[in-house]
């Protein structure tokens, strides 16, 4: 599978760079000769120096047999413009845009139906907002994704320092709790990635991700005793284009929301726009401020403005403070392994949440969508179960499946059912699959081999 | 921080590698039931034994990405380890042989110089004879290249090494993932080789010959299975087979690739190729003149050996059908420069490449451009595009240390006492992977009789040359060990 992305900044890189390592053929356009040097110097792709709005310099890209573009520049208009000349280029191709302006949110239709038919429109800051709202439902998840419609959640969590948990091996952990326990499909010991078999044991301070349905999840939380009452008050710093977002959002909830903003003409046009949020002018990293508006009630404060820095010591300030969660808006993936040793536990990136919007596009055959794990190689994906493919049929043991991936549910109708070796996966399934990575080609190609063959 | 460990055992993996290539010539030798078998079971045994344990004590999960300074460092060290075990059958195949000779004789094969340490090359069983031009044949277009196409297990590296093993002043990745454009270079060169068999068989060579020729012109290589070389065939049409594909060879393999796709366009326009038979015509035209009447006295005979030496030697091939060393002094010096200029970058060739030489012509009119016009903005360009700064930064510090290592190299061997323009010509040729010299080392001798530290010189002359100076020479900088 043959894709093309049009920009070699941060999003651009990283795309490329997991779609490389998943075997794809991935060119890569920028017009910065060194952004394109940074990329082939360590993805496995193919660089080339323009621009991504030119026919020209997409031709040479070899659009034509590629089935995807990708525009994912900084700029919405070089995007929509290299959407335009790959439809004149290539009508055939599929195309994904990066677009950050809500000016265009009422034309996304029309732009999926006429010229340049971009048939996915992603928003960074949109899905950076979806982010939050499914961090604050259960505050005590480090991380949550949706599957099968919200059935099924797939959560991370931080185990804590003495938690009753620790040291117990994973086969006795049910019987000693005496309560059926949740299936742990990974977890993250100082950014390693561990698939559990029963003998290991839980750690303090391990990121532990399990598959729960959503209606048990209170109840599995409460089992890592990770269950928080849900969010009341809210502090935003940063009146940006994400922090009025989820203050809107929030508007919605019923939170009561306070949100800080240093700029004077950004407050009173975030005044204007907001209705019950009290918009305060002032520092997010100022103590004097946070104190007089009772940081240390606020179920959560999200620092989302452009300057990591001052986010992440707003954070471990209002956290000192007596916060009780923090959202940190953290703009260098490289920092992300920093932020759980300083106690840091929900970062967001819009870039990150744009990448992984993005990657689940791009998967081929059955697929329903697919999830990234934070700060590891590993991806969870969602998957019907053709009738044709190898993994029908026969019990899980069976299946000749790679080291690194497990079946962690299976869908049937509305029953759902965590698996064990003896489990048969029947025609019509929705599966749920959780991978390395490196893992990920093959898995593709036992769902979808012999699709392609019909 | 550089993983030893999984380097050690990345090289093991490349001797597994050569030993599965030695069955080639072993079944050969088997089945012709020549003195061969021996030398060659024993090396591909000691091979395997030998690549088996590095790869096995050393081995250590790895995740796949790769330094730079890792990429470097297996290129080097697997070329080291693939010219010493290459040398096992030379050791035990030829008589009374020392590891030095063997050693020579077998870098001279994988860095495609074709320089021989044989004073009797006919006297040697088939089997190895298949040997020294199939190890030509695997070095020309890179055994780590060839690892990469075949090998999966290099996955996202690959390009690391990829870079190491084929630098070239402008790189350019031919498909998107790396696996897949050395997979094309490579069915190209296979495709290449196949026309050329054909070729050569249809002139009446037989098929040992037209193999073991093929082999060793592909790479531009130059090792030949006669004593004197393919004047041994006495025949026009074998010399110009030959002589086209070395030149052939001698052009950069994506335009080869292009070619075949279709896009004819591409090959004419390309500077370099222009600039390439620019030269090639040229010099032809000169030597041809030259040796008219003082040498040869019929027009087509000086034209026939100057056409065949001069594709040879620009080429960096060092086949010979003409003992050049009678020619007259301008033919012989053309000739020595010849062995600087060398053939296209991303060809099988070697010498400073012409796209380099091109490059710093432009560039040195650029410069005196800029003293009469102070103020003017002038590019460097190719094919329309400007040459970024970087990439011209690194062709003159190319063709610097290329003159630089040359230079002194020539010095160690004179002080070994060798003559001057043995010691001149031996350097150039081994440093540009020609084989052929002038003086004692000339087209109709070889360098058995070189001293022993004289031929270490050149080993090293030979594999830094063939890894493009930088990627051998980085490995003598202090700073490359230091953590």
């Amino acid at each position: 599978m043959k894709i093309i992305i049009v920009g070699a900044g941060n999003v651009g890189y990283h795309v490329a760079h997991r779609l490389s390592q998943e075997n794809k053929e991935v060119v890569v356009i920028d017009k910065d000769h060194d952004a394109v040097r940074r990329i082939t110097d360590t993805v496995d792709a193919q660089g080339i120096v323009g621009s991504g709005g030119s026919p020209l310099v997409l031709e040479k890209a070899g659009l034509r047999e590629a089935e995807l573009l990708m525009a994912l520049t900084d700029s919405d208009e070089i995007n929509l413009l290299a959407c335009l000349s790959a439809d004149l280029v290539s009508p055939t191709s599929q195309k994904i845009a990066r677009i950050r302006s809500t000016d265009y949110d009422l034309y996304m239709e029309t732009f999926r139906l006429k010229p340049p038919h971009i048939g996915t429109i992603i928003n960074p800051d949109v899905e950076v907002v979806k982010t939050i709202d499914r961090m604050i439902e259960f505050p005590g998840a480090v991380d949550i994704n949706e599957f099968a419609e919200g059935k099924i959640k797939f959560v991370g969590i931080r185990l804590d320092e003495g938690a009753r948990l620790t040291g117990i091996s994973l086969s006795s952990l049910s019987s000693q709790m005496n309560q059926k326990m949740p299936l742990i499909t990974a977890i993250i010991r100082n950014d390693r990635l561990i698939i559990p078999s029963g003998t290991d044991t839980l750690k303090a301070g391990d990121l532990v991700y399990f598959v729960s349905e959503s209606s048990q999840l209170r109840k599995t939380l409460s089992f890592f005793e990770k269950f928080k009452s849900p969010v009341r008050r809210a502090m935003i710093i940063g009146g940006g284009r994400i922090g009025s977002k989820l203050a809107r959002l929030f508007e919605t909830k019923d939170i009561s929301t306070k949100l800080i903003e240093k700029n004077q003409n950004r407050c009173n046009k975030l005044a204007e726009m907001l209705e019950k949020t009290v918009v305060i002018n002032g520092n997010g990293t100022d103590i004097d401020i946070l104190v007089e508006e009772n940081v240390n009630d606020m179920d959560i404060v999200a620092s989302l403005t452009d300057d990591e820095g001052s986010n992440i010591v707003s954070s471990l300030l209002v956290k000192h403070m007596g916060a009780k969660m923090t959202i940190t808006r953290v703009n260098k993936f490289g920092y992300f392994p920093l932020m759980g040793t300083i106690g840091l536990d929900h970062i967001i990136n819009p870039g990150l949440s744009a990448i992984n919007t993005i990657l689940q596009h791009v998967r081929r055959g059955k697929i329903l969508s697919a999830q990234s794990i934070k700060g590891a190689h590993a991806e969870i994906m969602e998957a019907v179960a053709m009738e044709t493919s190898d993994m029908v049929g026969c019990p899980i043991k069976n299946i000749k499946f790679p080291k690194g991936a497990l079946v962690a549910a299976i869908i049937r109708q509305d029953e759902i059912i965590i698996p064990t070796g003896n489990s048969i996966i029947m025609p019509g399934d929705r599966i749920i699959i959780f991978a390395r990575r490196t893992d990920i080609p093959y898995i593709e190609r036992i769902l979808s081999v012999k699709l392609e063959f019909i | 921080m550089i993983r030893w460990r999984y380097i050690i055992s990345i090289t093991g993996i490349l001797a597994i590698f050569l030993s599965v290539a030695m069955l080639f010539p072993l079944l050969y030798g088997f089945f012709i039931q020549d003195q061969s078998v021996q030398p060659l079971a024993y090396s591909a045994l000691i091979t395997f034994g030998g690549g088996a344990f590095l790869y096995r004590f050393f081995y250590i999960p790895h995740s796949n990405y790769l330094s730079h300074r890792e990429g470097v460092a297996i290129v080097s060290f697997g070329w080291i380890t693939i010219g010493f075990f290459g040398a096992l059958p030379f050791y035990f195949g030829f008589e009374n042989c020392t590891i030095v000779d063997a050693v020579f004789e077998s870098v001279s094969g994988f860095t495609t110089t074709g320089a021989s340490v044989l004073n009797d090359i006919e006297a040697l069983p088939k089997g190895l004879l298949l040997w020294r031009s199939l190890i030509q044949w695997l070095g020309g277009m890179g055994i780590i290249v060839l690892s990469i196409a075949i090998l999966p297990f290099l996955g996202v590296g690959g390009m690391q090494l990829y870079k190491a093993e084929i630098p070239s002043p402008v790189p350019d990745k031919l498909r998107p993932r790396i696996r897949d454009t050395a997979m094309v270079l490579w069915k190209v060169y296979v495709l290449l080789s196949l026309m050329q068999i054909f070729f050569l068989t249809l002139g009446g060579m037989n098929y040992f010959d037209s193999l073991c020729h093929t082999f060793t012109t592909m790479p531009t290589g130059g090792f030949s299975t006669k004593n004197a070389s393919i004047g041994y065939f006495q025949s026009p049409y074998i010399e110009t087979v030959i002589a086209v594909f070395m030149i052939l060879a001698g052009i950069n393999f994506s335009l080869h690739f292009l070619l075949l796709s279709g896009k004819i366009s591409s090959f004419y326009k390309d500077s370099e190729v222009r600039f390439y038979f620019f030269l090639l015509t040229g010099l032809i035209a000169c030597i041809t003149l030259d040796v008219w009447k003082t040498v040869y006295p019929d027009l087509s005979d000086a034209f026939r050996y100057a056409f065949f030496q001069v594709a040879s030697i620009m080429t960096t091939t060092g086949y010979a059908t003409a003992d050049y060393e009678s020619w007259p002094a301008t033919s012989q010096m053309i000739l020595l420069l010849c062995m600087f200029i060398g053939a296209c970058a991303g060809s099988t060739g070697g010498g400073i490449k012409c796209l380099r030489i091109f490059l710093y012509l432009k560039y040195c009119y650029k410069e005196l451009f800029s003293l009469i016009h102070p103020h003017a903005v002038r590019h460097v360009k190719i094919g329309g595009n400007s040459v970024p700064e970087d990439v011209m930064r690194s062709v003159l510090g190319f063709i610097g240390l290329y003159i630089g290592l040359f230079a002194t190299c020539s010095v160690l061997l004179a002080a070994t006492g060798v003559d001057l323009l043995t010691a001149i010509s031996a350097t150039a040729s081994a440093i540009g992977n020609i084989g052929p010299g002038l003086g004692s080392v000339g087209p109709a001798e070889n360098y058995s009789h070189l001293p022993f530290l004289g031929k270490w010189i050149l080993i090293w002359c030979m594999l830094i040359g063939r890894l493009e100076i930088y990627t051998l020479l980085i490995l003598v900088l202090p700073e490359f060990w230091r953590k």
